[in-house]
């Protein structure tokens, strides 16, 4: 660790000496010094893991997250299990970004690069002086213990070996976007050159924190046992918080890129993404809020507050010196244009960003100011989340079908006139065929989600329509042409179909749930949200010397038809630690979830019950989102130049385009 | 002790590898942008530029941009099109 450290020092100093003396062989070395970085920390985490996998309990790390019995991919997954472990996996990925950076850049982006290093390899100084100097993952035990006081349990669930590292890769990804911000600010290259060598980095971040949050919720669903999977947990909050701002980040950037205007606003979020990614980092080590999902108490706080502190600082200070540099290029023209709806989209994403930050962090000034901690309970989110998701799902739909610069009366006439008509059908149908409108939120959130599915779908007709009468191609060629000469926009109407579909889920599983306690005898039937369940009586489920699970059969029934026999339970294991195993049944419609809470003298069994509609909907969300994402993302082909004289190579003009009517 | 031997090797290899570019550095170098870097950003503010002709025609075809605004667009891509082809050209006969 101590290598790494003087290795990521080394870096910084090299790359900024480079600056300073123009001397390229300072940069290389600078950029070795990243690869050895790299190396070093792979060589920890490989270390720690061969530890872990060893029962090597004479490291602390080791003794206090495994024991003999944990089975392989629960002891690979311990290691950030732990504060330290979590923080050496933290460092590691940056590293391994900050190398595939160097990698990716070595013969471009060649005045930007020795301040991204230095900002990149900065953040690894802080990280590894950390693990160096304040809580190392290779901490050793005077006495060695025979076994290991093994691994909390409601760790031992497969989405804790995969939500972590998720949510970690799109932390360190934030690195890579702030770090080209400062670069432009330091070198005054502030032409879109740095935004297009970080777009690709900030919707990967974007897709994995999006991906470690639904699979976090689903960990929350299937390990805790309360019905739910999302309870604006500060540590939940704490991920939600950076996504919503490179969410916003990867619109208003589009702006720039196409009218020159919002520099200084995209500049302020990248370094608020960055931030936001530290404060997740700090809330979840500081031990300053209780969450589920945090390490216990810690001395680390002071250590990230400062350093998120200067960040801040010097971005603001950065910034503000450039502000001659950053002025627009054009102003906003009017309200009805399609950078109007970019800023209002920005305005609701970053209000929903500081209204969760507000509720995350009032304990913590509560507790400063009035001497007693008062939190913020779900009533709060829940009322300032639910009209800005709705004015953002709206804005999902109408953003696409509005024109650049300036829209008339009569074009949005034309471009919403279908959406509108088919969202009247839908919210008319919700109120004659089903209860939506039973709950208010609940049906304006499906009608405007029929609304921006017809704004999309309308926009992929007239999409194929023009690629029609470019050339003579089948409407499948012309879908497959569409998305495949702009993916970033059709990859990006996808995401808008699976936020539809998030929404969807969300309403569905928040507004319509139902469920109950019921205590049952063996053979005797309750019922609860429109179903029966009756207990089959106790069952040993398995047992491994590592973990025995006992629970009972229920079996389920509709209007007295069978639906299925479901098995909650326990899980017990060798150290004596207790979870409970949720049972999930699952259909497109709804999930029925039942927890075993106890059983009792004579033979009854309390379970609780859940009827959660749609959830399986937030689930097909996420691999929506991830396509979408991916095409979106993907690398378009080069564009070819030929060698022939500027004039000739201009673009010709076309002489008189088709316009599509819709 | 094995251990301490180990560590000092890792950091030597290290100190060797990471010094090497200051020991042998490549002639003439230096952080400007060499010309080929120059050629290549310019190569890409091309691509970008081209590609935004692209969807301000496809825009105007599929009716999300007015007559008027697509002739100030385009005219003004088309034009910054035509500027980085000159920067490349004049950067060639350099």
């Amino acid at each position: 660790m101590l290598l790494a450290f003087g290795a990521a020092l080394y870096a910084v100093v090299m790359a900024l000496s480079s600056r300073r003396h123009g001397q390229r062989a300072y940069q290389r070395s600078a950029e070795r010094a990243v690869y050895a970085f790299c190396a070093l920390l792979t060589l920890a985490m490989g270390t720690l893991w061969a530890g872990l996998l060893t029962n090597e309990f004479v490291l602390r790390n080791v003794a206090d997250s495994t024991s003999r019995s944990l089975g392989w991919p629960f002891k690979l997954s311990a290691l950030w299990s732990s504060q330290a472990g979590s923080l050496l996996l933290w460092a590691w990925m940056l590293s391994c970004c900050a190398a595939i950076v160097v990698r990716t850049n070595r013969a471009r982006n060649r005045e930007l690069m020795p301040v991204v290093v230095a900002v990149l390899m900065g953040t690894g100084v802080f990280f590894t002086s950390i693990l160096t100097f304040v809580t190392s993952p290779f901490e050793t035990l005077a006495t060695v213990p025979a076994d290991g006081r093994g691994l909390n349990p409601l760790l031992q669930n497969p989405y804790m070996v995969i939500h972590p590292p998720m949510l970690y890769v799109g932390y360190v990804s934030l690195a890579v976007p702030f770090a080209f911000a400062i670069a432009a600010l330091v070198t005054g290259r502030l032409d879109t050159a740095w935004i297009t060598s970080v777009r690709r980095w900030t919707i990967v971040a974007w897709l994995f924190l999006g991906l470690g949050i639904l699979l976090g919720a689903r960990w929350a669903y299937q390990e805790l046992g309360w019905g739910g999977y999302w309870a604006w947990d500060p540590v939940e909050n704490a991920a939600f918080m950076p996504w919503l701002a490179a969410t916003a980040f990867l619109h208003s950037v589009m702006v720039q890129e196409r009218r020159g205007m919002l520099k200084v606003w995209n500049m302020a979020l990248v370094t608020l993404c960055f931030s936001l990614a530290l404060f997740g980092t700090f809330l979840t080590r500081s031990g300053v809020l209780s969450s589920v999902h945090a390490f216990g108490e810690s001395t680390l706080g002071p250590y990230f507050l400062a350093f998120i502190a200067v960040v801040l600082a010097g971005s603001v200070a950065l910034i503000v010196s450039r502000l001659p540099l950053l002025r627009s290029q054009h102003s906003l023209e009017s309200y009805l244009s399609r950078e109007a709806v970019f800023l209002f989209n920005n305005l609701l994403l970053i209000g929903l960003a500081f209204a969760v930050f507000w509720g995350t962090v009032f304990p913590i000034i509560s507790e400063a100011v009035q001497g007693t901690k008062r939190v913020v309970g779900q009533p709060y989110f829940n009322q300032v989340s639910l009209p800005i998701g709705l004015g953002l799902l709206l804005l999902t739909g109408v953003g696409p079908l509005i024109a650049w610069r300036k829209a008339s009366p009569a074009q949005l006439r034309r471009r919403f006139a279908m959406p509108l008509a088919v969202a009247a059908v839908a919210a008319v149908l919700l109120g004659v065929l089903t209860d939506a409108w039973s709950r208010w939120a609940a049906g304006a959130v499906f009608t405007t989600s029929v609304f921006v599915v017809a704004c999309i779908a309308g926009e992929f007709w007239r999409g194929m329509r023009v690629q029609r009468t470019l050339g003579g191609v089948s409407w499948p060629g012309a879908l497959l042409r569409l998305v495949g000469r702009n993916r970033r926009r059709y990859g990006g109407y996808l995401v808008h179909i699976g936020i539809v579909v998030l929404f969807v889920g969300l309403a569905g599983s928040k507004s319509f749930a139902s469920g109950g306690e019921l205590a049952l005898r063996q053979g005797e039937a309750g019922n609860v949200g429109g179903y029966t369940f009756v207990n089959r009586g106790p069952e040993r489920m398995s047992a491994t010397p590592h973990v025995a699970n006992v629970g009972v059969g229920v079996a389920v029934l509709r209007d007295g038809r069978p639906v299925g026999v479901m098995h909650p339970g326990f899980s017990i294991y060798a150290n004596g630690d207790r979870a409970t195993e949720v049972a999930i049944d699952t259909t497109a419609t709804r999930d029925i979830y039942v927890v075993l809470s106890s059983f009792e003298a004579g033979g009854i069994a309390r379970i609780s019950v859940f009827v959660n509609p749609l959830v399986i909907w937030i689930w097909a969300a996420g691999v929506i989102l991830a396509i979408g994402a991916l095409i979106a993302g993907w690398p378009g082909p080069r564009v070819q130049r030929r060698a022939a004289p500027a004039a000739a190579r201009a673009p010709a003009r076309p002489a008189e385009p088709t316009r599509v009517e819709a | 002790m094995i251990a301490y031997v180990l560590v000092a090797l890792v950091a030597l290899v290290l100190i060797a590898v990471v010094g090497w570019p200051l020991i042998r550095p490549a002639p003439g170098e230096s952080s400007a942008a060499p010309p080929d870097e120059e050629r290549g950003r310019l190569a890409e503010e091309v691509d970008r530029s081209l590609t935004a002709i692209r969807e301000i025609d496809f825009d105007h075809r599929a009716g999300h941009l007015s007559d008027d605004d697509f002739a100030t667009l385009d005219g003004a891509e088309r034009a910054r099109t035509a500027e980085l082809l000159r920067r490349l050209d004049r950067l060639d006969s350099a």
